[in-house]
């Protein structure tokens, strides 16, 4: 029984900028122990059930004239109502994620990239029953603040506390800097940038991210989903993938730096 | 402003996991149409470079074929890789792979008029593809990449096409290459990854997705610059980890548009546009010196130059 946490929120200062001090505390609510990625079997999201019960002590409301401004860390941080609690509670203050469970990393996405997905849960064109219900509760200008707010975030460094054996982080290195000519895999840098940093609007930074989160993505387009819209390029790859590749290149991308440069001339495409 | 009003927000929600593994219905698993499935060579593996002095040679080989700009910067003039078309660093069948062109020379090609040697096509790419300079006969980036293509190579029979050699041939279009329709493959097929103005994209300092005209990509004279070739290439590769996807028609149309835009000049530039189309480009698969939108394509007014190295790599020759 493995849980997506939820963090708790005390003592939020004005999110209308964006050092906010924050006690945030992961509170696993179903069970004490920590999810071990090797629990993982098959297809797994790290996700047996979500039970979220909390409690945010968010901060109170905002000066209208500080609204326009500071709707997106509004609604990352205090969420957009009273029954859709903050992003953060997910996807962290921080907006890091909770890569053992498989809640991905938001900072540092490229913002038309998280708003395209936001449209996509909220439509269903990429069906989450997680995500749907927050990204629904937005507006189309509330997708694209909130994406913004994370997209501008400081990229968190790198946490990857589980070590993976050396052979299989070499597999890894193998197919996601060279690809695999056996089965016409072509590298995951091809499109992702050198070590998987993302090219700006046209695929996500994949250095650092969940590796429980990249590997669900990847069964997912293996078993023929196309997630969404823009889907089909990664359906391509994923079927040249067998479940040991998709272990060995997920595990291989989480444990990337995240940090080196962004995506330069591209970025605002 | 800071107003501290605390607004307890409780929530509790439940969503058990059996909707979860719903998510997908399992289709069956998607397949990149295969364009080059036939039984083609299959060049020796990376590990298989020997040791020594001729493995070393080898290995410098594969280097200037993925990252010419670097290793071979004397001789570069345009933002490409060798391996950006000749994709999988030349082993590709199918992408004008280095095993099927080592075992193919020497040769004669109606494009200088004489039997060249395996160097001398090298020397080709460089100049015309590379919108470079060409290394002199000997120098030791073609001694490299001769090296490189040699091991390639290795368990072919030589003088014989290769399967697998070149791009595979496309069957004509059934309407004639038009480029307004090629601007909408292009738009709904290839500027997500090369840009709508076909400049590619970079991340992290390094080009990810490679020009495909403007100052920083093959000049006039260059194989990729000829529709038919362009056509061959984009079918069998293009968009990439889909190749095969494109319909032949949409292959020839986009291959049109794509050399009907500005890119450097040609380098056997006479002085006169009209001239060097009647010397070089008389023929129906070249666009240099058609007029598009009002302008003339290779007119020195609108043209970038031919051979853009560097000046501080080409005083340094063999770096
Ligand atoms: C209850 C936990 C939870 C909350 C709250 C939550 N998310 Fe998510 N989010 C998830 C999970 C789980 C996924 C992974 C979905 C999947 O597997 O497809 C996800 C995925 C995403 C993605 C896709 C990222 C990618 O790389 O493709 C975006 C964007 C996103 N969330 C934004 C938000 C925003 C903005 C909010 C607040 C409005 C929010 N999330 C609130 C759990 C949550
Ligand atoms: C041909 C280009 C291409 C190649 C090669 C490629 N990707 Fe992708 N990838 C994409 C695109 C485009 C997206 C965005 C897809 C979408 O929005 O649905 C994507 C998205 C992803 C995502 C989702 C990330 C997120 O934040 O939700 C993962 C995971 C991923 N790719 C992994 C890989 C891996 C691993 C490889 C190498 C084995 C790879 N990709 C190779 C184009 C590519
Ligand atoms: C812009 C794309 C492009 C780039 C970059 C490029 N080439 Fe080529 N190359 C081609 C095309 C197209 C052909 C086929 C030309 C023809 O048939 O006229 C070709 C042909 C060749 C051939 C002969 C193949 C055969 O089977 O006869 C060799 C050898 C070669 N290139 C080497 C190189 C090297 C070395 C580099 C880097 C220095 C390079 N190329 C860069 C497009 C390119
Ligand atoms: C998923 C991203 C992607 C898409 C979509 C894509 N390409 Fe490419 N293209 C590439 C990459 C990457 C290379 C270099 C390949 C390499 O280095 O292995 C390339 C190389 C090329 C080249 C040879 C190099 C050059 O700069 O001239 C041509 C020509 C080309 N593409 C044309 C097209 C056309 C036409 C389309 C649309 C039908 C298209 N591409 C769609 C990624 C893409």
């Amino acid at each position: 029984m493995n849980t997506i946490r939820i963090i708790r929120m005390d003592t939020v200062q004005s999110p209308a900028h964006s050092r906010v001090m924050m006690q945030s505390e992961a509170t696993d609510l179903s069970a004490r122990n920590r999810p071990q990625r090797a629990v993982r079997a098959g297809r797994l999201i790290a996700v047996r059930s979500l039970l979220c019960v909390f409690a945010i002590q968010a901060a109170g409301p905002v000066r209208a004239d500080d609204k326009a401004a500071s709707l997106g860390p509004t609604i990352a941080m205090q969420g957009s109502s009273r029954d859709r609690p903050a992003c953060a509670a997910c996807h962290g203050v921080d907006g890091a994620g909770q890569p053992d469970v498989g809640i991905p990393r938001l900072a540092g996405l490229h913002a038309s990239y998280i708003a395209d997905q936001l449209g996509y849960f909220a439509s269903g064109k990429r069906r989450n029953p997680i995500m749907a219900p927050y990204a629904e509760a937005l507006t189309p200008d509330q997708r694209r603040a909130v994406a913004d707010y994370f997209a501008g975030l400081p990229i968190p460094s790198h946490v990857d506390a589980v070590p993976a054996p050396p052979a299989q982080l070499e597999r890894g290195r193998a197919l996601f800097q060279r690809g695999d000519a056996q089965t016409k895999l072509i590298a995951c840098t091809q499109c992702h940038g050198p070590n998987g940093v993302g090219v700006g609007s046209f695929t996500p930074r994949l250095a650092g991210q969940s590796g429980p989160y990249i590997s669900d993505q990847l069964h997912r387009w293996r078993d023929g989903d196309p997630r969404d819209p823009r889907g089909s390029y990664m359906q391509a790859i994923a079927a040249r993938l067998s479940p040991e590749d998709i272990e060995a290149v997920a595990t291989y991308a989480a444990s990337l730096d995240p940090k080196p440069g962004r995506s330069q001339r591209s970025a605002d495409r | 402003m800071t107003i501290r009003t605390s607004v307890p927000v409780a929530f509790a929600s439940l969503v058990a996991l059996g909707s979860l593994t719903d998510w997908t219905a399992h289709l069956p698993a998607a397949h990149a149409a295969e364009a080059n499935d036939k039984a083609a060579f299959v060049p020796p593996p990376e590990s298989a470079i020997p040791q020594g002095k001729f493995g070393d040679e080898v290995r410098l080989g594969e280097k200037i074929f993925r990252e010419p700009g670097m290793h071979a910067a004397a001789y570069v003039g345009n933002d490409l890789r060798c391996s950006n078309c000749h994709l999988d660093a030349g082993r590709l069948a199918g992408s004008a792979p280095m095993w099927g062109a080592y075992v193919s020379y020497p040769a004669y090609r109606s494009k200088n008029g004489h039997v060249n040697s395996f160097e001398e096509r090298l020397q080709g790419c460089f100049r015309f593809s590379m919108n470079g300079k060409a290394p002199p006969l000997g120098d030791p980036v073609l001694v490299a990449l001769e090296s490189y293509s040699f091991f390639l190579a290795k368990g072919l029979p030589i003088d014989e096409a290769p399967p697998g050699r070149g791009f595979p041939a496309l069957p004509k279009p059934d309407t004639k290459p038009d480029y307004n329709r090629g601007a909408q493959v292009y738009a709904d097929h290839c500027a997500a990854c090369h840009g709508g103005d076909g400049l590619g994209q970079s991340a992290d300092g390094k080009i990810v997705f490679p020009p495909l005209w403007g100052p920083r990509s093959y000049n006039w004279g260059a194989g990729m610059g000829s529709i038919k070739n362009a056509a061959e290439f984009i079918h069998a590769n293009m968009p990439l980890g889909m190749g095969g996807s494109l319909t032949p028609q949409q292959a020839w149309d986009v291959a049109t548009y794509v050399d009907s835009q500005v890119r450097p000049q040609d380098p056997r530039f006479t002085g006169n546009v009209a001239e060097t189309r009647a010397k070089f480009h008389d023929n129906p698969n070249s666009m240099y010196g058609q007029t598009i939108d009002g302008a003339v394509l290779g007119d020195p007014a609108v043209t970038p130059p031919a051979g853009t190295v560097p000046e501080a790599a080409a005083s340094e020759p063999g770096k």
